[in-house]
């Protein structure tokens, strides 16, 4: 009974989880028939050629995936240290400033989106993908540092302490040895920056008014008088695809690490 | 223990401290500083004070807000959380599975947030939709349009869809951290399945879990584009949640009160974050290592 639970479960909820994309799916492979007419959907390729043909939906998904990977260059290096610095070391306001990163981490878009557009609209970073990148580390730098300090925890303190008696430095002992042992970590922690930066639509809408649309934004501008809802539904499985091979890269590490509060 | 060494530390956490002073903490000065102003446009603007930090604190309709979010977030953690943890639970150890598990289950989370709601209302729709079909098969007359109560189980029903996996993701790493040792140990002292689960896999999972609590609890008390796309706080604002009511304060350029209201909102978020950490280090020194 409990040996047919345990294999039902996990199998249900896939099924679950599955059943809105089905539709999505099937849709994209339709032809599009307004409400009122009486002819019947179609099998057709039609959607997807018309995704891989039009330039403004290529643009948008070369932005998405520009701010995305620009996001995680900027993301890395600088929580890297930090992460280091707070499984490490304890130096005064540790605390607080941890604090202080995760409060960042919770806070809406909504409610910084305004300011964050006037600042950005000062020093010239509105309609750049740099400015959505710099703009959604509000929440993947604290989120990575979270991820790479439990990955970090659970490499023994040993390991630091025979590298600097054998006479490496900080930077040199960051390089060599602890960059190789953690690349596993870094590659969930791009996964994270990745999922978080990707879906993300408040900032990316309020910071591209006239170009650098990204993806999601592509997809709500196709709604219109009449919507060809084949193509919006290509379009959403396209969006799902680069998520899903980022996933598959990470797919044996993502399950092993966090144990957060357990140093 | 860890050594205590002010110098490396600090210089360690500048750089992160610095992007985040930018893209935090200065738009957090800007949106105070607002909040003191009446403005019509940015360059015309009249200091007045606590007044819309007043005109909210006596406005019924936030504090109706207020509570629709927190009854939100309550109920999605009612179900995610539990129910997140059963599957964690039910992934086996190791395997091919594993891999297929985790990945298809996360499939939501890939998902951009304005196109959730765009699958689920086509997942409702009573012609043509997969659920809008079975609600009208069992003789539920589903109209999320304009019943209240339909609205608020349509938007568990997606958020429990969008966001379960990520409890899933976090429940199921950190179980897989325990040795095998202990569950042998448990096996040896013949303890129940709920035994092991209350005595080595709750405790283990608990910093993990606060982590999973705040997350979810944070998020979906300030849903917005999710929320939004589905009925636009509709029918007669019984899902005008707290992020939705911000929102379109911001769409109607209303500088002043939504600074105000922003302000009110990072207090809150402040107040929770506050109280989940001094949890978490309870929790810590409380030995339930």
């Amino acid at each position: 009974m409990k040996k047919y639970f345990k294999i039902i479960l996990p199998i249900a909820y896939i099924a679950l989880v599955f059943l809105p994309l089905v539709q999505v799916v099937q849709m994209s492979f339709l032809t599009t028939v307004s409400a009122a007419s009486t002819e019947q959907p179609v099998f057709t390729w039609l959607n997807y050629y018309n995704l891989f043909t039009s330039p403004t939906l290529g643009a948008a998904f070369f932005n998405s995936i520009t701010y995305v990977l620009l996001n995680i260059c900027l993301t890395i290096p600088v929580a890297l240290p930090a992460a280091y610095a707070f499984s490490r070391y304890s130096f005064i306001g540790d605390k607080h400033l941890f604090l202080a990163f995760l409060a960042f981490r919770v806070t809406p878009p909504v409610v910084l989106a305004l300011p964050m557009f006037k600042i950005f609209s000062l020093i010239g970073l509105v309609n750049t993908p740099f400015g959505i990148a710099l703009a959604h580390c509000l929440f993947t730098i604290p989120v990575s540092i979270w991820i790479l300090e439990s990955f970090i925890n659970a490499i023994p303190k040993q390991l630091d302490e025979t590298a600097f008696l054998d006479g490496y430095s900080l930077p040199r002992f960051f390089y060599e040895i602890l960059l190789p042992l953690l690349a596993p970590a870094i590659g969930v922690t791009a996964f994270f920056c990745f999922l978080f930066s990707w879906v993300e639509v408040v900032f990316a809408r309020i910071l591209t008014v006239t170009n650098g649309k990204p993806i999601t934004m592509a997809i709500d501008a196709l709604f219109g008088f009449s919507t060809d809802m084949g193509l919006v539904m290509a379009v959403i499985v396209a969006s799902v695809i680069p998520g899903m091979v980022m996933f598959y890269f990470v797919r044996n590490h993502i399950a092993k690490g966090f144990s957060f509060g357990q140093t | 223990m860890k050594t205590l060494n002010h110098k490396h530390g600090w210089a360690m956490v500048i750089p992160a401290t610095i992007i985040l002073s930018i893209v935090g903490v200065l738009p957090l000065l800007t949106v105070i500083n607002y909040s003191f102003f009446d403005i019509f446009i940015l360059d015309k603007r009249f200091w007045i004070g606590l007044e819309w930090y007043q005109e909210l604190m006596q406005s019924p309709r936030f504090w109706a807000s207020l509570g629709r979010s927190l009854l939100f977030s309550t109920l999605i953690l009612t179900i995610q959380l539990p129910l997140g943890i059963l599957i964690a639970l039910a992934i086996p150890k190791r395997g091919i599975w594993v891999a297929i598990c985790l990945m298809t289950m996360s499939v939501p989370l890939l998902i951009p947030w304005n196109v959730i709601p765009i699958i689920w209302l086509n997942y409702l729709r009573i012609d043509t939709g997969f659920l809008g079909q079975f609600f009208d098969f069992i003789g539920v007359d589903f109209d999320w349009k304009f019943n209240p109560i339909h609205t608020w189980l349509a938007l568990i029903l997606m958020d429990v869809w969008h966001w379960t996996s990520l409890v899933i993701l976090l429940a199921y790493s950190s179980l897989s951290t325990i040795p095998t040792a202990y569950y042998q140990a448990a096996a040896i002292d013949r303890a129940s399945r709920w035994q092991i689960f209350r005595y080595i896999e709750l405790p283990k999972m608990s910093g993990i879990l606060l982590m999973a609590i705040l997350l979810r609890f944070m998020d979906s008390l300030m849903i917005y584009t999710e929320a939004f796309g589905i009925n636009s706080g509709g029918p007669q604002n019984a899902t005008l949640f707290l992020g939705i009511d911000l929102g379109e304060q911001i769409k109607a350029f209303d500088y002043g009160p939504s600074a105000a209201r922003s302000v009110i909102y990072f207090i809150i978020i402040l107040f929770i974050v506050w109280a989940f950490k001094t949890a978490l280090d309870r929790q810590k020194s409380g030995g339930l290592k």
